[in-house]
C-alpha cells in the first residue's frame, strides 16, 4: 500500500540529499518482497486478530455450557483482548501516517 | 517465534489449570475423609495423589505443566474397632481411609496460593504486553 503511494509522490526516488536517505531507500527495496510486504502483513495481522476473536467467542460459548473451564475461557478472552488492543493501536497508527501522507504540501 | 511474554501467559495458564486440578483431587479426599467400604472387611476410600509433569510444548517452544497421572496413597489405613458397623470384618474392625484432614489443609492452602501465584504471572505479564502496545498510542 504504502510503498506503492510513496514512489508516485516521489519520495523513495529523490535524489538523496543526505548520507542516509540511500539506506533508507535500500531497506525499502527490502521490504518490497513479494509476500513481505506492509499491506500483507497488516492483512496478516487482521486475519489473526478476527481469528483469535472467533476462538474467544467459541471458547465462551463451550464455558457457558459447562464444557471449558474458567481458566480457559479468561485466558482466550484475555489474548483476544490483547491481540484487538494491539491492532486498533497499529490501525490508528496507520490512519495517522495516511492523514499525515494526504496533508503533505505539494 | 512465540513472543515470551505470550509463552509466559501460557505457561502460568497452565499452572492454573494444573492447581485446579490439584484442588479437585483435595475436594475428593476431604469429601471421603470418612468413606468406608460397604462390604465387611472392604477397603474403605484410599486417598488419591496428584503429580505433576513437565512436558515440552511444540507450539510455544517451552516446557508446560501438565498433569501426570492421578494415583492412590498406598499408605496403611487407620483401623477403629466397631463391630455394629456394616463394613467391620470378622474381629469388628473398620478400616477408615487414609487421609488426614490436616495434610489436605495444608495442601489446599498449598494449591491456593500457587494458583494466586500464577494468576499474578499473568497479570504482569499482561501488564507489560499492554503498557508496550501503549507506546503506539501515547504519541
Amino acid at each position: 500500500m504504502i510503498d506503492q503511494i510513496l514512489p508516485a509522490l516521489g519520495i523513495g526516488q529523490s535524489s538523496p540529499v543526505q548520507g542516509d536517505t540511500t539506506m533508507r531507500s535500500a531497506s525499502a527495496a527490502a521490504v518490497s518482497e513479494p509476500g513481505t510486504d506492509f499491506s500483507s502483513m497488516l492483512a496478516r495481522m487482521a486475519g489473526d486478530t478476527v481469528d483469535s476473536l472467533k476462538q474467544a467467542e467459541a471458547v465462551s460459548v463451550a464455558g457457558i455450557k459447562d464444557k471449558a473451564t474458567v481458566q480457559q475461557v479468561v485466558e482466550t478472552l484475555m489474548a483476544a483482548e490483547q491481540q484487538l488492543q494491539t491492532a486498533i493501536a497499529v490501525r490508528d497508527k496507520v490512519v495517522s501516517a495516511y492523514m499525515e501522507v494526504s496533508r503533505m504540501a505539494i | 517465534m512465540v513472543d515470551p511474554l505470550n509463552a509466559s501467559q501460557k505457561i502460568a495458564a497452565a499452572g492454573l489449570d494444573v492447581q485446579s486440578h490439584r484442588m479437585r483431587v483435595i475436594a475428593e479426599n476431604m469429601a471421603n475423609a470418612q468413606s468406608t467400604a460397604n462390604t465387611p472387611g472392604g477397603d474403605p476410600y484410599a486417598r488419591k495423589t496428584i503429580v505433576f509433569s513437565n512436558d515440552f510444548d511444540e507450539v510455544l517452544g517451552t516446557n508446560v505443566i501438565g498433569v501426570e497421572q492421578i494415583g492412590t496413597d498406598s499408605t496403611p489405613f487407620r483401623v477403629e474397632r466397631n463391630p455394629g458397623h456394616p463394613a467391620a470384618d470378622a474381629d469388628g474392625n473398620v478400616k477408615y481411609p487414609n487421609v488426614n484432614m490436616l495434610v489436605e489443609m495444608a495442601d489446599m492452602r498449598e494449591a491456593n496460593r500457587s494458583y494466586e501465584a500464577n494468576l499474578q504471572m499473568m497479570k504482569q505479564s499482561r501488564a507489560m504486553v499492554m503498557s508496550t502496545v501503549d507506546l503506539l498510542r501515547s504519541s
